[in-house]
């Protein structure tokens, strides 16, 4: 069992130095696997990463916001192999590309310093949606690999195993796949998580549903009072249009040119006010609470697309940066938002400025499509770098490959064999 | 519920015209726009409109992006036309998401590349029989170069017997019933009149973007007010956008390889065979039977043949493959949510069809047997696929790109439309598709599916309303 981490890096840039930083970017990501500075296919406890140009925000009140570097991982736990890791093999690149922004250790190349630097400045996500289950980087490219085999194994011999039983075919796959070179690994299961770990996660849940029942006569009123609030706040908020800038959307568009998977970056500016601001951690937090116990399988919210995303609140509570990479592009990934998961969606974006009205924070929102599919482009921003560890594998194909692979072990009736087979 | 205008909206959208079994599409470059806006004055009430049934003849038209920037709105009323349509079919970053790869890269095409300026307007001809339609593109055609536009390519079309495209199978049976018109269907098909005419509520219960103009530039002051911005006047009102695709088919290799695929351990080959190969590549029998309620053979005397789920009936693709072409361009209930937001999803993405086909049948009788016996399949043949949609980006292009063209389809891992998808993206090693037919225990795979239908050209058209064909002559 792998759990998972979202590093985030955020820098202000050094006043001038974005042009140059941004040709740097560019560089590494025409060849983002294998580039010199970043080769980031050599870095295998990432799942998802990438580098997000922020342009500054002159228009928020409160301390300028500056031009901002953004540099985020979706690693495999622990924390401390995935930033040895990162030194031992893009360390001097990331201390250049650092370099270039603010209250970045000044010098020469220091890995102990650099290590400490990454971890001093991680920004912990308000949110963090894992949509791949316990699986790490490798075990989700080795299990698709197991399923290629099975597969060209069924082309080869179709007309062999065409008149046996399913068990006796299921048998022929697993002494096939045990006796292939390089498949040595599915001869023993997958660990899962261990009994005291799921006792502990589950526990924490029971407490907190007992707490929640044992307050229920403060805690209900408190609720209901506080949502009339919010309510109140709505109504008294003002509507702000995002109007269409086809110069703004090119651009974005124009980088999905991935086959399967790609990313979504957006930066928004929170709504006013200390309530909306309570109200909006809250809810972020308690999704990032919740999103493993109920967001198991690979959907969130219904949304059977999406790897990893993260909403991380910044700049003193004013910004909302939310980060996703997941199957599809951009067009078909927002629709599902809409189509599929509305309600909730619209519970954590509601606090940013220019989301389509909203009422009780549920409704309205993202059910006005045009609305939410402006303000979406309007706060998407480009996603200089980006890469995939994995780009061939959709969330999908994930869940199948691990099903797959967890067939190969024990006994199986006829029935369940049959199942079996129909995941291939 | 809203009121259809059909007096204004142009009869394609309405209807197909089926009737009317001859047609020509006409491209035409405008050579001098105040020419031809004088005579586009003169002649748009020979436009055929919605409320009336064409007995004998019908002409409609559209124009592109470029042919309405000739025509004279100036920057920004052409900015207030969504950028699918402003930037075309043909920009770099379509070709990923809408599989133009390989021979059916735009540069490869015959007509519609970028660089190509001569298509402003497509003028669409029908009539009942071969003489009257000669007689009315003659009396077209005679008008033309005085008025200040010119033909430069005239496309031909060819009416199979049965509804039948080349390969032989009945076409275009799945169409969406547009609500407001009177007509009665299943709920599942009936799709709100927004989806296709632009100034109506669409399936998000809002109006489509539609494209407007300066009050003062409607001089005539035919367009009604925009409901979108003040001081704007509708241009898109009962107008909506047409998507033409010259599909070549390349009828030989298609049965062809369903022939290679089936053939019987003696070597000789079982045409009951390869027919049922190819109608679980399209999911329809040949006489449009969906393969879902027939899944052993052919029930041609099916009454219904739209009338049918995926959910319930062929969870497990048994009956019907998950890479089919019609379970992937009208996924119905089989999307992986709830049945009904999967009904509700697909009609949010779906298109009226229009198209003709074009060139000789291999066999006149359209008959699968006869098509795969005929000695000579040589010739140019296809389709002129033609389908109307309000939002370019969320129908055409999301079928393209969503449904036909992505490998991930349904929980599939590598498998496109086979029929109509591309397998040349330069980013995979592959040039050939990948379809597995579910089958009991062991599916069978074929990872050799050849390209069967290759884009010849293409563009996207504007298709006024009547009222605003009257504004464009006037500007």
């Amino acid at each position: 069992m792998t759990l998972h981490g979202a590093l985030t890096i955020i820098l202000n840039i050094k006043p001038g130095m974005k042009p140059q930083l941004a040709g740097k970017l560019q560089a590494i990501d025409n060849d983002v696997n294998n580039n010199s500075v970043i080769p980031f296919s050599k870095i295998g406890s990432i799942h998802f990463a990438r580098f997000v140009l922020c342009d500054g925000d002159p228009t928020v009140p409160g301390p300028p916001i500056l031009d901002r570097l953004v540099f985020t991982t979706n690693y495999d736990l622990p924390l401390d192999s995935h930033i040895n890791d990162l030194l031992q093999n893009a360390g001097r690149g990331l201390w250049d590309i650092f370099s270039m922004c603010d209250d970045f250790i000044s010098g020469t190349y220091d890995a102990d310093k650099l290590a400490a630097f990454l971890r001093a400045n991680d920004n912990k996500p308000a949110t963090f949606y894992v949509g791949v289950g316990n699986r790490s980087v490798s075990l989700i490219r080795q299990e698709n690999l197991l399923r290629n085999e099975v597969e060209t194994y069924l082309d080869a011999n179709r007309n062999s195993l065409a008149n046996k039983s399913a068990t006796d075919i299921r048998a022929a796959i697993v002494d096939h796949v045990f006796s292939q070179p390089g498949f040595e690994w599915t001869k023993t299961p997958e660990p899962g998580a261990t009994a005291n770990w799921e006792l502990s996660r589950d526990l924490k849940l029971a407490g907190i549903i007992l707490l929640l029942l044992l307050f229920s006569p403060i805690v209900i009123p408190f609720v209901i009072i506080w949502w009339l609030m919010m309510w109140c706040i709505e109504m008294s908020e003002k509507d702000v249009h995002c109007p269409l800038d086809y110069d703004h959307i090119r651009p974005l568009i124009e980088r999905e040119t991935a086959i399967v998977q790609t990313q979504f970056s957006a930066v928004g500016v929170v709504k006013p006010g200390w309530v909306r601001y309570q109200t909006m951690m809250f809810l972020l937090r308690m999704t990032d609470f919740l999103a493993p116990y109920l967001f198991t399988k690979g959907r969130l919210s219904g949304i059977p697309t999406v790897h990893f995303a993260r909403w991380l609140i910044v700049s003193e509570g004013r910004q909302m940066i939310f980060l996703s990479n997941f199957d599809g592009n951009s067009e078909g990934y927002l629709r599902d938002f809409i189509n599929i998961a509305a309600k909730q969606l619209t519970l954590m974006f509601t606090h940013t400025v220019g989301y389509p009205k909203t009422r009780l924070m549920l409704l309205g929102g993202a059910k006005d499509a045009k609305g939410f599919m402006e303000w979406a482009r309007a706060k998407q921003v480009i996603t200089n770098v980006w890469y995939s560890a994995n780009p061939g594998v959709s969330v999908k194909n994930i869940f199948n490959n691990a099903n797959i692979r967890n067939g190969l072990y024990g006994n199986m009736s006829e029935n369940e064999a049959r199942k079996w087979l129909k995941l291939l | 519920m809203e009121q259809i205008e059909l007096k204004d909206v142009q009869g394609l959208i309405i209807r197909g015209y089926s009737g009317l079994r001859s047609a020509y599409f006409v491209l035409a470059k405008i050579t001098d726009a105040g020419r031809f806006k004088i005579w586009l004055g003169h002649h748009v009430h020979e436009f055929t409109p919605g409320d009336i049934r064409p007995k004998s003849t019908a002409i409609n038209i559209a124009f592109t992006f470029s042919g309405l920037k000739v025509m004279g709105l100036n920057q920004g009323n052409l900015g207030t036309f969504p950028l699918e349509f402003a930037d075309g079919m043909t920009a770099p970053y379509k070709q990923a998401m809408l599989g133009d790869f390989g021979n059916s890269d735009p540069a490869n095409w015959e007509w519609g590349q970028k660089a190509d300026d001569n298509t402003h307007i497509l003028l669409m001809l029908y009539a009942v029989d071969a003489d009257s339609l000669n007689s009315l593109y003659t009396g077209l055609k005679e008008q033309m170069d005085t008025n200040g536009f010119t033909e430069w390519r005239l496309m031909d079309t060819t009416e199979l017997i049965k509804r039948k495209e080349h390969f032989g199978f009945h076409d275009g049976i799945a169409q969406p019933t547009i609500k407001g018109l009177n007509r009665s269907d299943d709920d599942s098909n009936c799709v709100a009149a927004g989806e296709f005419i632009l100034g109506y509520k669409n399936e998000y219960e809002q109006d489509n973007y539609s494209p407007m103009v300066d009050a003062g530039m409607d001089k005539a002051n035919v367009l009604p007010a925009s409901t979108q911005a003040p001081g704007m006047k509708d241009l898109g009102k009962n107008g909506t956008y047409l998507v033409f695709r010259q599909l070549e088919q390349d009828v030989e290799g298609f049965w062809k390889y369903m022939e290679s695929k089936t053939l019987a351990p003696d070597g000789n080959c079982d045409t009951q065979q390869m027919i049922g190969l190819a109608s679980k590549v399209v999911g329809r029998w040949p006489s449009g039977t969906p393969v879902v309620l027939a899944p052993e053979k052919d029930i041609p005397e099916l009454d219904d043949k739209n009338k049918f789920e995926y959910r319930n009936s062929d969870s497990d693709g048994l009956k019907c493959p998950f890479a089919a072409h019609i379970r992937r361009t009208n996924p119905r209930d089989s999307i992986d949510t709830a049945k009904s937001t999967s009904i509700q999803i697909v009609k949010r993405h779906r298109v009226l069809r229009r198209g003709r086909s074009y060139g000789p049948p291999v066999a006149t009788s359209m008959e699968p047997m006869d098509i795969i016996n005929a000695s000579d399949k040589s010739g140019k043949r296809g389709l002129h696929f033609i389908c109307i949609n309000t939002n370019l980006a969320l129908q055409f292009e999301f079928i393209q790109n969503f449904w036909v063209n992505n490998p991930k389809f349904g929980g599939l891992y590598d498998e496109r439309d086979p029929l109509i998808g591309n397998d040349s993206n330069p980013q995979e090693t592959r040039r050939t598709g990948t379809f597995s037919v579910e089958e009991d225990l062991v599916r069978k795979r074929f990872t050799d599916v050849p390209e069967f239908v290759t884009v010849k050209g293409g563009a996207y058209f504007f298709l006024p309303g009547i009222k605003a064909l009257t504004f464009l002559a006037s500007i």
